[in-house]
C-alpha cells in the first residue's frame, strides 16, 4: 500500500523539511542513530495536523501503535494512509529513542504545494457569486468578506475554496459549515456558496449512566440488570429489568422500572428525570440469619416500589445539582398487611470533567456528594440521613489505563436496607464476599481502589471497610487480575488479610446501554 | 383472467427481487494482457452522502482494492489499491475521475454506472502476482471501497452501544465502519476468457 499511495521522493520537498524543522525542532539536533526494529513504542502522534479530522479508524491504528514493537514497514503504510487521508499533504515518520529504550513516533505532515491539476472537473468554470449564508453579517470579518469576494471573475481553485472553508471553520467556531457549487446564469459560470448553521450547544447535563450487566460471581451466583436508552441527545425513557440483582447493595433482587430524563427544560441549565422501580425480594439466608442480631435495623421486606422524582441544575457544564425526593413503600411479608413507608429528601452535587494534554492523554475526574433524608415530615416511618461521596480520577494514555476510586459514606437513624452500606462484590473490595462478611451492611464504609489497565489485562488493588457506629471497624484488602474484551470480564480477586486465601471469580458483560436512537 | 392475471404479476415481481439483489452483486474476472481484471457492475459506490457530495460540485475520494484470496476469510494473496478522485460537471451533469497517484489517468464525460465502472477497472491485479493461483488453483476475488472525504461519525460513547455496535463488539469486529465489500469465488483463472461467479 506504501508504495501504491506514497508520494514521490520529489514530493517531499523544502516545505516538508521546513515543517519538520518547525514542528519538531528537537529533530533537527537530534543526531542518534534510528530507532532499531523492534523497539518498544511508548506513544504515537501526529503533528501539523489535527488528528481527530482523519478517519477514525486511521486514527485508531495510529493510537494503537502505542505498546506494540517498532516495524518501519508498518510505519510507512500508515505515512501512506495519511496522505491517502489527506492528497494535499505529505507525512513523514520520525522515531525518537527515549531514555528508557523505547521509542516515541511522530508522524510529521506538511501541507505540499498545490498540484499542477486539481480533481475537480468544475474548476474550469468561472465563479460568478460568492456567498456565505446563515450568519449574521457582523459575525463576519471584513478580510474574511474580501477574500470570499476575491474568488469571483476567476476559474474555481478548490484548493482555495477548501483553504477559505478552513478559516471558516476557525472563525465561525459556533456554526456548522458546508459548501456547495451551483450552476450559475450563464452556461459555463457556477456559484460558490457556503452555508453556515449554528451549531446546538452541547448539553451541559447528563443522563444518568447506563449499566447494564449480566454477572457471574462465584460466591453470590448469577445476577442480571439490563436498561435500554429510548430517546436523543435531549430526552430520553429509559425501561429496566433485573433478575437477582444484587450489585450496590445488601438487597438481591428481581425489578423492572421505569426512567424518564431530559436535561433541557427551556434551558440546558435545568434538567428533570422521574423515576418508578418495583423490586421484589429475595433476600439471602446470611442476611435474615444475621438481622436478628442487629435489632436496631428496620426489618426485611417483601417488595419495594419506589418513585423518586428529581430536578437537576447545572452550575457550569462539569458541575451540577439535583435535588428531589425518593418515596419508598416496603411491603412486608405476609401475614403482615401494613406497609412501611422511607421517604426521603434527597440532594446531590456531581462533578464530571474530561480532558486532554498534548500528549493525547486523556484524563476524567468524577466525583458527587449526595444526602438522604428520611423524615416523619414527608410521612416516612423511618427516619434517617445518609451520606455519601464517592470520587473516580481516570487515566487513559494509549493502551494503557489507571483509574483510582475513593468512596466514603454514612448513615444516622434508622435506613432502611436498602440503604445501608455493602461492600465486596464484582465492582468494589474483589476478592471478598458481602454476605460474608456484612450480611446485613454498614451504616458506616469507607473504601478505595487502584486499577491498571493494560489493553484487555488489568491488576488491582481494593482496600475498604464496612461497619456499623457502635462496632469495631475491620479494614479488609484484596487484589487480582482481569481480562477485558469489550463488554465481556473475567475478574479474579484475592483477599489479603485473612487465614481463608480462596480467590473469587467475577465474570460477564457490563454494557453501558444499547440504545435505540430517534 | 384478471386474477390470473395478477397472480402472475405478483409471481414475476417476487421472483424480480429474489433475483435481484443477487444478479446486482455479481463479480466476474478475466484476464487482459498481463492483468487480472474484475467486472462487479452491481458495486455501486457513490450513493448517499458521497452522490450528494458530487451533485453539490465538490469532489469525493474513494480508496478501492481488489484482493485475490485462496478461500474466504483467508490471508490475502495478491492485491491492488487505488484511490480515485471524482467530480461531478455541473454543467454537462457528467461525472469525471483521476486516479490520485504520480502518474494520473482520467476520464471524464461519464455516467454515473460508467465512472464506478472505470474506477473498478483500475485495480487490475498482475497476474505475476498471483503465483500458483494463476495456473491451476482455485481463488476468491475481494472487492473494496472506502470513502475517504466524509464526515466523521457522531460520537455515539454517551449512549453506549447501539444494538449493531453490541453486536460488533461481542464479535470483536475490528474493521473500519467505513470499509465495504464484496466477495466472491470460487474462480479458476481463464485463458483470456471471461469466468462468471459460480
Amino acid at each position: 500500500m506504501g508504495s501504491l499511495f506514497a508520494l514521490a521522493e520529489s514530493m517531499r520537498t523544502l516545505g516538508l523539511l521546513f515543517t519538520l524543522l518547525v514542528v519538531t525542532p528537537q529533530a533537527a539536533t537530534d543526531q542518534k542513530p534510528s530507532v532499531p526494529e523492534g523497539t518498544i513504542i511508548t506513544s504515537a502522534q501526529v503533528t501539523g495536523f489535527d488528528i481527530d479530522r482523519l478517519s477514525p479508524g486511521l486514527r485508531e491504528a495510529i493510537r494503537n501503535l502505542a505498546g506494540t514493537p517498532l516495524k518501519k514497514e508498518q510505519l510507512d503504510e500508515l505515512a501512506a494512509r495519511l496522505e491517502g487521508e489527506r492528497p494535499r499533504y505529505v507525512a513523514a515518520v520520525r522515531t525518537v529513542m527515549e531514555p528508557g529504550g523505547e521509542a516515541r513516533v511522530f508522524f510529521v505532515m506538511g501541507r505540499q504545494q498545490e498540484p499542477d491539476h486539481d480533481d475537480n472537473v468544475n474548476d474550469r468554470y468561472i465563479v460568478e457569486q460568492a456567498d456565505i449564508t446563515g450568519v449574521p453579517d457582523a459575525e463576519i470579518t471584513q478580510a474574511l468578506r474580501d477574500d470570499l469576494k476575491a474568488l469571483v471573475g476567476k476559474r474555481l481553485d478548490s484548493g482555495e475554496a477548501d483553504k477559505l472553508q478552513e478559516r471558516l471553520d476557525r472563525e465561525l467556531p459556533g456554526y456548522d459549515v458546508s459548501r456547495r457549487i451551483q450552476k450559475g446564469g450563464e452556461v459555463g459560470r457556477i456559484k460558490l456558496l457556503y452555508e453556515a448553521r449554528k451549531k446546538e450547544p452541547p448539553p451541559w447535563l447528563r443522563f444518568e449512566p447506563l449499566r447494564s450487566n449480566l454477572i457471574y460471581h462465584s460466591e453470590q451466583g448469577w445476577g442480571g440488570f439490563w436498561d435500554v436508552n429510548i430517546g436523543d441527545r435531549t430526552i430520553r425513557f429509559v425501561p429496566m429489568f433485573a433478575l437477582a440483582n444484587s450489585e450496590d447493595s445488601i438487597e438481591e433482587s428481581s425489578s423492572v422500572g421505569l426512567r424518564f430524563e431530559t436535561r433541557k427544560l427551556g434551558t440546558r441549565r435545568l434538567g428533570a428525570s422521574f423515576e418508578w422501580s418495583w423490586f421484589d425480594q429475595d433476600w439471602r439466608t446470611q442476611t435474615l440469619g444475621a438481622l436478628p442480631l442487629h435489632p436496631e435495623i428496620p426489618l426485611p421486606y417483601d417488595t419495594r416500589t419506589t418513585v423518586t422524582p428529581l430536578l437537576k441544575f447545572a452550575f457550569t457544564p462539569a458541575l451540577s445539582l439535583a435535588a428531589g425526593v425518593s418515596i419508598s413503600e416496603l411491603k412486608g411479608f405476609a401475614p403482615a398487611t401494613e406497609s412501611q413507608m422511607a421517604n426521603a429528601a434527597v440532594a446531590s452535587i456531581d462533578f464530571d470533567r474530561e480532558w486532554k494534554d498534548k500528549s493525547d492523554v486523556t484524563h476524567r475526574a468524577v466525583a458527587s456528594f449526595g444526602v438522604r433524608g428520611g423524615s416523619r415530615s414527608l410521612e416516612s416511618d423511618l427516619a434517617y440521613t445518609r451520606y455519601l461521596g464517592h470520587g473516580t480520577y481516570r487515566f487513559d494514555f494509549g493502551r494503557h489505563h489507571v483509574q483510582a476510586t475513593g468512596m466514603a459514606g454514612g448513615i444516622t437513624g434508622h435506613a432502611p436496607l436498602f440503604e445501608r452500606f455493602a461492600l465486596g462484590d464484582s465492582t468494589t473490595l474483589r476478592g471478598w464476599d458481602k454476605y460474608e462478611i456484612t450480611p446485613v451492611g454498614g451504616d458506616r464504609m469507607v473504601y478505595s481502589s487502584v486499577e491498571y489497565r493494560y489493553t484487555g489485562v488489568s491488576l488491582f488493588l481494593d482496600i475498604g471497610s464496612v461497619w456499623d457506629a457502635n462496632t469495631e471497624r475491620k479494614t479488609r484488602v484484596s487484589t487480582g487480575f482481569g481480562f477485558h474484551a469489550g463488554p465481556a470480564y473475567f475478574v479474579v480477586g484475592i483477599p489479603l488479610n485473612t487465614d481463608n486465601l480462596t480467590a473469587i471469580v467475577a465474570l460477564g458483560l457490563r454494557i453501558p446501554g444499547v440504545g435505540i436512537r430517534w | 383472467m384478471v386474477t390470473a392475471q395478477r397472480v402472475a404479476f405478483a409471481l414475476l415481481t417476487v421472483l424480480g427481487l429474489t433475483v435481484a439483489p443477487s444478479s446486482a452483486q455479481t463479480l466476474t474476472v478475466d484476464t487482459a494482457g498481463d492483468s487480472l481484471r474484475i467486472r462487479a457492475p452491481g458495486f455501486s459506490f457513490l450513493n448517499g452522502d458521497p452522490l450528494a457530495r458530487l451533485k453539490d460540485g465538490r469532489s469525493v475520494r474513494v480508496e478501492l482494492a481488489a484482493m485475490v484470496l485462496p478461500a474466504p476469510g483467508k490471508s490475502v494473496v495478491a492485491a491492488t489499491r487505488r484511490i480515485v478522485a471524482l467530480s461531478y460537471d455541473l454543467w454537462e451533469e457528467r461525472f469525471a475521475v483521476t486516479t490520485v497517484e504520480k502518474r494520473a489517468q482520467s476520464a471524464s464525460h461519464l455516467a454515473l454506472a460508467a465512472a464506478e465502472a472505470w474506477c473498478v477497472d483500475q485495480v487490475a491485479i498482475p497476474l505475476n502476482a498471483l503465483g500458483a493461483f494463476g495456473r491451476d488453483l482455485p481463488f476468491w476475488v475481494r472487492l473494496e471501497y472506502r470513502v475517504l472525504d466524509g464526515d466523521t461519525p457522531a460520537d455515539s460513547t454517551e449512549s453506549g452501544y447501539t444494538l449493531q455496535g453490541l453486536i460488533d463488539a461481542l464479535s470483536r469486529r475490528k474493521t473500519d465502519s467505513s470499509t465495504h465489500a464484496l466477495e466472491a469465488g470460487p474462480f479458476r483463472l481463464p485463458a483470456r476468457t471471461s469466468s462468471r461467479l459460480r
